[in-house]
C-alpha cells in the first residue's frame, strides 16, 4: 500500500516537472523580408550570431482601467530602424503565475528582438 | 559629416568561428543622415572622405588597414592584425539613367545599378526587386556583403553564368588618402559609366580590362573597396527539384556537362523532343561515409519567367536544423572517431535537401536566410569539371582513409571568370566542397589543417590542377601554392597591384593572409602604361 502511495508520488511530481518545462517556452517571428541589424565584432554562439539584439527582462504594471499594454520599439544604437526584423518571446509558468496571482496587473515581459537593418536609401 | 566609431579589441571571429585573428583596432563607420544631407551622391562622397581619413590616420601610425562586411570568409583573408573597417553600414544603392552611361557602353542603362560596400545580397535582391530586376546569381545565400563577394569570388552554381563577380561592371577604390586616390576601374573594351558622372564621385577613371579583372578578385589587396557597379537581369523564377538519382549518371552529368543526352530528366524540364534540358544550377550531394554509394542526392535548378502568382516556397526553404544537435554529436565524435560516419548518416536527413523537393521561387526567395549553425568549416576545390569525378573518388578516399571527417561533399559547377585570380578559372569549374562542423584535433582525430595539407598533396601526386576558393579553410601557408595554382597569372595580380598603389599602401593593404601565399610581395618590373586608360 504505501509503495504504491510512493509510486503515485514520484509519478505525480514526474508528470509535474514535465508540465513545468512545458510551460517554459519561447516563440520567434521573424520577418521574411529584410536584412537584420549586424552586430560587429560578433560576440553571440547563439541563433542570433551576427545580429544586434536587444534583450529586455523586465515585468510591466498594467493600471487597473488599462486594457493592455504596448511596448514601443523606439530607434537606438542596437537599432537604428525602429522597424522590428525578429521577436522572440519567452513563457515561463512563472510568468503566468505572475499575471494570475496579480489579475493581470503584472505581466513578466522577457523578449529578444532584432530590428531591420538601417536603409540609408 | 559620416561619423565612426573606434573600438579597442584584442581579437576578431569569422561568423563561423574560424578565428579568432589578433586585432587592435575595429573602425565602424555610420552614413551621414539623409536629413542633413538628402543627396545620396554627397552621402557617398561624404563616406569616402571618412575613408580616407581612417586611411591617414591608420598609415601615420605605420599599421595596416582592411575592410570587412558580414565575416563569412572562414580563412584569414580578411583579417588585419592592426585595425580592420567594419563597412555593413555603407549601404547605399542607386540606379543610372541613360545619360550617366558611357556612349560605347554596351548596357542598358535599367540593369545598372551602384552598390555601396557594405549592401548584403539580400538588401540588393530586394532593392534590385522593386525595379522589376534580379542578380544574376549568388552564392547561394544572402547574408554575404557585395563587396566580400567580389573579394572572394563567392560563387553559386550557375552553369551559364558564372560567379558574383562576374556581373560587376565597375569598381570604385580609395587607394589611399590624397584626392587623387578615389579611382573608379571599367573594362575599356565595355565601359559603363561616364566621365561626367564619374567627376561626380569624385574619382579618376581608368579603364583598363588588365587591372580591371586583376582588381575584381582583389582579395581586399587593391585598397578600400567603396562601391561597385553591377549588371542586372529582369527578375526570374527558379525551379527546383531534389532528386536521388543513379551517381554515376551523376558523375557523367558533372564531366560531361551533357544534360542533353543524359539518361536523367525531370518531368516537365525535356525540349520539344524529349531531351534534357541543361539546368541554371546543378550540384550533387555525396554522403562519403554511406554504404549504399550507388545513389546520391542532386539539386537541379531550371530558369523560367517571372509571375507573379506561384507557390510560396518558405514553408520548404525556410526549414532547417539549429546546430546544438550536430555540435553535441561532434563532441562525442572527438572521443569517439569511429562514431563520425554513422552520425553524419544519421544527421544526412537534416544535412541534405529533402528528396523530390520542389519549389519555385525567385533567385533571392530559393537562396534565402541561412541561420548559423554553430562552429562551421568548408574546404572548397575548384577543378575542371572533367576532372571531377577522379577529384571526387580521391578525396573522399582520403577522408575514409586518414579521417574521419564530420562533413560531407558537395559539387557545384561554375562558369570561367575573366577575373585574374578567380577560382573559376577552368572552362566550366568543378567546386567540389566538404562542409560540416569545426571540430578539434584528438590523439583519435585528424585536425583539419592536417586534413587540408592531405587534400593539396593528394591533388597534385594525381596531377589534378586545381584552385582553392580564397575565403574557405585550406593550408595556404603550402609550399608555391598560389604559383601551382595560377602559374603566371599571379605575377600579373601583383604586378598589377603594384602599379595601381604606392609602396606605402601596398604596406597598409596588406594582410597575414597574403604575406602567406606570397601575394603581399611588391614587383617592381612594372611595363610602361599598364595601367593607363585606354578609354
Amino acid at each position: 500500500m504505501k509503495l504504491s502511495r510512493l509510486f503515485l508520488l514520484i509519478l505525480s511530481c514526474f508528470f509535474f516537472s514535465l508540465l513545468l518545462l512545458q510551460s517554459c517556452y519561447s516563440v520567434r517571428i521573424r520577418s521574411e523580408q529584410g536584412a537584420y541589424e549586424p552586430e560587429a565584432p560578433l560576440v553571440r554562439e547563439d541563433y542570433y550570431r551576427g545580429m544586434a539584439v536587444v534583450e529586455l527582462d523586465t515585468v510591466i504594471s498594467i493600471g487597473a482601467t488599462s486594457k493592455d499594454f504596448t511596448l514601443l520599439i523606439k530607434r537606438s544604437e542596437l537599432c537604428p530602424s525602429a522597424k522590428l526584423h525578429t521577436i522572440e518571446y519567452k513563457n515561463t509558468l512563472g510568468s503566468v503565475l505572475l499575471s494570475a496571482v496579480t489579475f493581470g496587473r503584472k505581466r513578466k515581459v522577457k523578449i529578444k528582438y532584432v530590428c531591420m537593418k538601417d536603409n540609408p536609401n | 559629416m559620416a561619423r565612426t566609431t573606434k573600438l579597442t579589441l584584442k581579437k576578431l571571429d569569422t561568423l563561423h568561428n574560424n578565428g579568432p585573428f589578433p586585432l587592435k583596432i575595429l573602425y565602424k563607420t555610420k552614413l551621414e543622415g539623409s536629413g542633413v544631407m538628402p543627396s545620396k551622391l554627397d552621402r557617398y562622397n561624404d563616406a569616402a572622405n571618412e575613408i580616407q581619413r581612417l586611411i591617414k590616420e591608420t598609415h601615420n601610425q605605420n599599421e595596416g588597414f582592411r575592410a570587412y562586411g558580414s565575416a563569412w570568409s572562414m580563412s584569414n583573408i580578411a583579417h588585419q592584425k592592426d585595425r580592420m573597417h567594419f563597412n555593413a553600414h555603407m549601404n547605399l544603392r542607386s540606379n543610372f539613367m541613360d545619360q550617366d552611361l558611357h556612349a560605347l557602353s554596351p548596357y542598358r542603362a535599367d540593369n545598372i545599378f551602384m552598390l555601396q560596400c557594405g549592401n548584403t545580397i539580400k538588401e540588393v535582391s530586394e532593392f534590385l526587386e522593386e525595379h522589376g530586376k534580379s542578380l544574376k546569381t549568388t552564392g547561394a545565400s544572402n547574408g554575404q556583403t557585395i563587396a566580400g563577394c567580389i573579394s572572394t569570388g563567392v560563387h553559386g552554381s550557375a552553369l551559364g553564368v558564372g560567379s558574383v563577380q562576374d556581373y560587376v561592371v565597375g569598381i570604385n577604390l580609395i587607394i589611399g588618402p590624397d584626392p587623387g586616390d578615389i579611382v573608379y576601374l571599367e573594362r575599356h573594351t565595355k565601359p559603363t559609366l561616364n566621365d561626367v558622372f564619374v567627376q561626380k564621385m569624385k574619382a579618376r577613371v581608368i579603364r583598363n580590362d588588365g587591372l580591371f579583372n586583376a582588381a575584381l578578385v582583389g582579395l581586399g589587396a587593391f585598397g578600400f573597396i567603396h562601391g561597385v557597379v553591377i549588371e542586372a537581369q529582369n527578375i526570374f523564377l527558379l525551379k527546383r527539384y531534389v532528386k536521388k538519382i543513379d551517381k554515376k549518371v551523376a558523375l557523367q552529368l558533372a564531366e560531361s556537362m551533357d544534360f542533353k543526352n543524359s539518361s536523367f530528366k525531370i518531368n516537365g524540364e525535356t525540349d520539344s523532343n524529349g531531351k534534357g534540358k541543361t539546368p541554371y544550377h546543378y550540384k550533387i550531394f555525396i554522403n562519403q561515409y554511406s554504404k549504399d554509394q550507388s545513389k546520391c542526392v542532386v539539386e537541379c535548378i531550371y530558369k523560367k519567367p517571372y509571375v507573379q502568382s506561384y507557390p510560396d516556397p518558405f514553408p520548404i526553404i525556410k526549414e532547417s536544423l539549429y546546430g546544438d544537435l550536430i555540435n553535441l554529436v561532434i563532441k562525442i565524435s572527438q572521443k569517439f572517431p569511429k562514431a563520425i560516419p554513422a552520425f553524419v548518416k544519421m544527421l544526412e536527413k537534416s544535412i541534405l535537401p529533402e528528396v523530390n523537393e520542389e519549389t519555385t521561387g525567385t533567385l533571392a526567395e530559393t537562396f534565402w536566410d541561412a541561420p548559423y549553425q554553430g562552429p562551421a568549416f568548408a574546404c572548397s576545390f575548384g577543378v575542371d569539371h572533367k576532372d571531377s569525378s577522379k577529384a571526387l573518388e580521391l578525396l573522399a578516399e582520403l577522408t575514409k582513409s586518414d579521417g574521419p571527417i564530420p562533413g560531407i561533399f558537395a559539387m557545384r559547377f561554375v562558369k570561367q571568370s575573366q577575373a585574374t585570380l578567380s577560382f573559376a578559372k577552368f572552362p566550366t569549374t568543378c567546386m567540389i566542397e566538404i562542409d560540416g562542423v569545426l571540430w578539434e584535433k584528438s590523439k583519435k582525430l585528424i585536425g583539419l589543417k592536417e586534413f587540408s595539407t592531405l587534400m593539396i598533396k593528394t591533388l597534385k601526386a594525381n596531377g589534378i590542377p586545381f584552385t582553392i576558393h580564397w575565403g574557405k579553410c585550406a593550408d595556404w601557408g603550402f609550399k608555391s601554392l598560389v604559383e601551382y595554382m595560377y602559374g603566371d597569372q599571379a605575377t600579373t595580380w601583383k604586378t598589377y597591384r603594384s602599379a595601381l598603389l604606392s609602396k606605402p599602401m601596398q604596406k597598409l593593404f596588406s594582410n597575414g593572409f597574403l604575406e602567406t601565399t606570397g601575394l603581399a610581395k611588391k614587383e617592381d618590373e612594372i611595363p610602361e602604361d599598364l595601367i593607363a586608360s585606354l578609354a
